[in-house]
């Protein structure tokens, strides 16, 4: 296993710019996971990695060696792909033995290591079948155990899990997970899938628009995001943003005529700022920002009152059980201190004090 | 919802069309087998025993020449489908999957040949064939067959192949496969069902070639089936045992093939291979 | 590793290749393909194109003529009448296939596309028979079938009380041709059948039901929704037909010979392209002038396609369902 390191990479087509400086470092034995938005260019900086795409200017190191000229298959990664891509004429032993022959590997040394990625991922049963025989989830196992038997440093999964059904994908993130500790193994996985991302990665790399946004653990991201589009992209309901006022010494931002404390000090700049809060922070109270209740969804458990705020932005608030609330009722909604995140002009987070 | 007369009238056209389709396939076919006498006065009568007479059939499997014209076709057949397909499936291959200069030119450069026939350059063809010292030769017509078969054949497999999954390339070239065994591993392997419908649309028009057989190779033993047939039909024109027979001959093995590919055929149509 | 200079830009598009390894991959895979096309194919249609600017003298030397090979063709009369009787025979071979043949075929296609028919493949795989013979096969046949000797087809008439319509047609001059054409259509009247029967069943059966739900009967249906859905496959078999009419030889080469006679009541394009070329017992064969048919015929191709390419599919919306 090695660490992957990328060095000021670029990459465009044409005169379209799809990955702009991208600079990450995968340290030996992580679960690096991209995520972003569909066109962020996660896709292509993962197959920029596996060699797939030629990049325009940058480097790409693997265990210390430059691979950035190098062919997919001297890199020593393996990839698991969107669509698995078993060769479909070929049953799984094969399909997980064929790039071995290729390689020149030993008869018996093929089979030892197909056995061994048969006896890890249970496919047994399934050795003599073809892909068209198995169901989504064994196709699944399948391409991961042709990235086994190639014993790569890196793995790299493109949206392995997006076309299996919500419940196969539970199951599979969970062997996914399971596998990395057993393997050991470098792993960087593209999803557009934050819950898949939270779950998964020791490390989340959020992408927006061929850049990358943040790079942090996961509830780092998610507690401390470093700007207004990871703020909206991390957590589920997206988070609440409106536009408010902070005041000259930083302590307090006034939104909708009500006044909320903060602790950024006076080294921020005062004036317009983005509040954000989300959705399960908040509360339905005596105190807070006004707001008209416009839709009232029952879930059982939890609640949601979307509310409008008098300048017309939406406020989702979260709340437990039966809200009990009317379409149209006046409404204060008050932010859980501690809980209020501040950016300013530029989208970029307003550091606490 | 359809109410039964109506059905009745679309099998009643349906059936109608069907007998005028094949009646002069069936007659030719019945009377072959049948005396002179019988051909003539009762032309509509099945063989039975008592009109039964295979002389036509000894008459043209006599001349021995027809089974040599038989395996000239079958040459012909198999070579133009086999450097149809091979040379057809590479070049689609690099078209759709390889980007370089003259891609777009060299695609609609070889799509040319779909429309313009190839016939209107016989006068060139029969020169350049006998500067090359063809005449006569199978070669000849397998080379113009493959010329005349490639355009429509790059076409399909182009299609074909621009819906195999881009992932099994790449997979492919994960594993450590070069270009070349790409091709001949994955892409091959994989554009059987299409070669099979190109090879369909291919055997036909080349085994029912009149013109080129006629201008390439007319004589010394390398007719095909098809010229020799009309060749034999020309001699014996008065015997009508034997011109029964000949017709028979080659009626009945291309029916066969036929049935046997129509299944294939029709699927090939509705892949959308042709638009 | 970081004062490795920037790399070149990639140049072709597979990482790890060689700019001399990737030319190498195309040279390999389109070579074949383009030098038998080119040699067999493309060289020859343009070789004859240039020699029909070419007049062969008497020493056997060719040298340039401009366009007098095609003002002979055109008003001589030795070369003039034959030709304009072979074009004038071959729109008429054409308009027949138009008018009797497409539909037919869309006749055909239409019965044989309704929801639950029976027999449905045993149809379409018996009608289209005739289309996978031999025209050779196909000519002979027919002669028989209408010969007076044989007396099949007025055996058949009379059956109906018809006989008296009996005629020897392919041996007269009026009517030698149309007798040809017929049997032309009826050959090939699969192809227009199967084309547009493909074409009708990739129209999804929503459509159909929301037709029915709008009221209309299965009529009205077939003419105001799968028709108009057609319209691109029913352009492609009118300029199939047009090419293949104006490039038909075989049939009438089989059935009455390079002479297409009596009479040259039956002669085309093709036949007259062949008896100029091949000559015959009438005349030497001409390698100009079987030039210059044959680039006349490519004009004539060229602007069918040509009215197909920017007038027909421009015109005709195409649908993705």
């Amino acid at each position: 296993m090695a660490e992957v390191t990328i060095e000021k990479l670029h990459k465009s087509y044409g005169t379209v710019e799809v990955l702009r400086d991208i600079n990450l470092t995968v340290s030996d034995g992580s679960f690096v996971v991209l995520v972003g938005p569909s066109g962020c260019g996660k896709s292509t900086l993962l197959r920029s990695v596996a060699g797939l795409e030629p990049i325009s200017s940058g480097h790409i190191t693997i265990g210390g060696r430059d691979v950035s000229a190098l062919a997919p298959a001297q890199r020593d990664i393996a990839m698991v792909f969107q669509s698995y891509a078993l060769y479909p004429h070929m049953n799984v032993e094969n399909n997980m033995a064929f790039g071995l022959k290729f390689a020149g590997t030993p008869k018996d040394e093929i089979a030892r290591r197909v056995g061994e990625a048969t006896r890890i991922l249970q496919l047994e049963p399934l050795l003599k079948r073809r892909p068209k025989e198995l169901s989504g989830g064994q196709r699944q196992r399948v391409a991961i155990g042709r990235a086994i038997v190639r014993q790569p440093k890196v793995f790299l999964f493109d949206e392995p899990l997006s076309n299996l059904d919500a419940a196969l994908r539970i199951n599979t993130r969970v062997e996914i997970a399971k596998l990395h500790k057993l393997l050991k193994a470098t792993i960087i996985y593209v999803t557009h899938d934050q819950v898949e991302a939270m779950t998964l990665a020791d490390k989340i790399v959020v992408m927006n628009q061929g850049r990358v946004e943040q790079v942090g653990k996961p509830l780092e991201l998610y507690y401390r995001p470093a700007n207004l589009f990871v703020a909206r992209f991390i957590g589920s309901p997206a988070m609440n943003t409106l536009t408010a006022e902070l005041s000259r010494d930083g302590r307090s931002v006034s939104v909708g005529g009500v006044g909320l404390p903060v602790t950024v000090g006076a080294a921020a700049a005062p004036g317009a700022v983005t509040l954000g809060f989300r959705p399960e922070h908040c509360s339905i109270g005596k105190a807070g920002v006004p707001a008209k209740v416009d839709i009232v969804e029952r879930l059982g458990e939890t609640g949601y009152v979307h509310c409008r705020a008098a300048d017309g932005t939406m406020i989702l608030v979260e709340v437990k059980g039966d809200p009990e609330l009317e379409q149209g009722a006046d409404v204060r909604v008050a932010p859980a201190a501690g809980h209020l995140h501040l950016f300013d002009g530029t989208g970029a987070r307003i550091p606490e004090a | 919802m359809r109410k039964p007369v109506s059905a009745f009238a679309v099998h009643g056209i349906l059936a109608l069309y069907t007998a005028l389709a094949l009646f002069p396939i069936v007659l030719v076919i019945m009377n072959s087998f049948k005396a002179k006498r019988a051909i003539f006065n009762t032309p509509l009568q099945p063989p039975m025993p008592w009109n039964f007479d295979p002389i036509g059939y000894v008459k043209v499997f006599g001349d021995s020449a027809i089974s040599t014209y038989y395996m000239n076709s079958i040459t012909v057949t198999v070579g133009t489908i086999f450097f149809t397909l091979l040379f057809g499936a590479m070049a689609a291959w690099a078209l759709t999957e390889y980007k370089f200069r003259w891609n777009t030119a060299l695609a609609i450069f070889l799509s040319i040949g779909i429309m313009v026939p190839i016939r209107l350059g016989s006068v060139s063809i029969i020169q350049l064939v006998s500067e090359l010292n063809l005449i006569n030769t199978l070669t000849a017509l397998i080379l113009v067959y493959v010329a005349q078969n490639l355009p429509l054949a790059v076409f399909i497999l182009s299609e074909f192949i621009q819906q195999i999954p881009k992932d099994l390339r790449e997979a492919g070239r994960c594993d450590g496969l070069s270009e070349y065994n790409i091709f001949f591993f994955i892409i091959l392997p994989l554009l059987r069902p299409a070669m099979a419908t190109v090879a369909v649309f291919t055997m036909i028009p080349v085994w029912n070639d009149l013109w080129f057989p006629l201008l390439l190779a007319p004589t010394g033993g390398k007719q095909t089936i098809t010229l020799g047939v009309q060749q034999f039909l020309g001699q014996y024109i008065t015997d009508w045992n034997a011109v029964l027979a000949a017709l028979s001959t080659a009626i009945v093995p291309v029916l066969v093939l036929y049935v046997i590919f129509s299944r294939q055929m029709i699927r090939g149509l509705t892949s959308g291979a042709v638009k | 590793m970081e004062t490795a200079p920037p790399r070149p830009a990639q140049t072709t598009g597979i990482v790890g290749m060689s700019s001399a390894a990737y030319a190498r991959v195309l040279v390999f895979f389109l070579a074949p393909a383009v030098l038998v096309y080119t040699l067999f194919s493309v060289y020859p249609l343009v070789d004859t194109i240039v020699s029909s600017f070419y007049d062969k003298q008497n020493d056997g030397s060719y040298v340039y003529a401009g366009l007098r090979n095609f003002s002979t063709l055109l008003s001589d009369p030795t070369w003039s009448k034959p030709f304009w009787n072979a074009f004038w025979n071959n729109v008429k071979f054409f308009l027949i296939h138009m008018l009797v043949q497409n539909p037919i075929g869309l006749l055909l296609a239409a019965l044989l596309s309704l929801p639950v028919l029976r027999f449905r493949t045993a149809y379409r795989t018996l009608i289209f028979m005739p289309t996978m013979l031999s025209v050779v096969i196909i000519g002979f046949t027919w002669q028989l079938i209408l010969s007076p000797l044989w007396g099949i087809a007025k055996m058949f008439l009379q059956t109906f009380g018809l006989g008296f319509l009996f005629g020897p047609w392919l041996g007269e001059e009026s009517t030698a041709l149309i007798t040809i054409s017929l049997i032309s259509v009826w050959q090939f009247v699969g192809i227009p059948m199967i084309l547009i029967y493909t074409a009708l069943l990739a129209i999804p059966d929503e459509l159909i039901d929301a037709a029915t739900v709008d009221g209309l009967n299965q009529f009205q249906a077939f003419v105001h929704v799968k028709l108009p859905l057609i319209g691109p496959t029913i352009g492609l078999v009118s300029v199939l037909t047009f090419v293949n009419n104006f490039n038909a030889f075989d049939l009438i080469y089989a059935m009455k010979g390079a002479l297409a006679g009596p009479n040259f009541s039956a002669d085309i394009m093709g036949t007259l392209f062949y008896r100029v070329f091949f000559g015959n017992q009438l005349q030497l064969g001409d390698v100009s002038m079987g030039a210059t048919i044959a680039t006349m015929m490519f004009l004539i191709i060229l602007c069918g396609l040509m009215v197909y390419l920017f007038v027909v599919q421009r015109r005709i919306q195409r649908y993705s369902f």
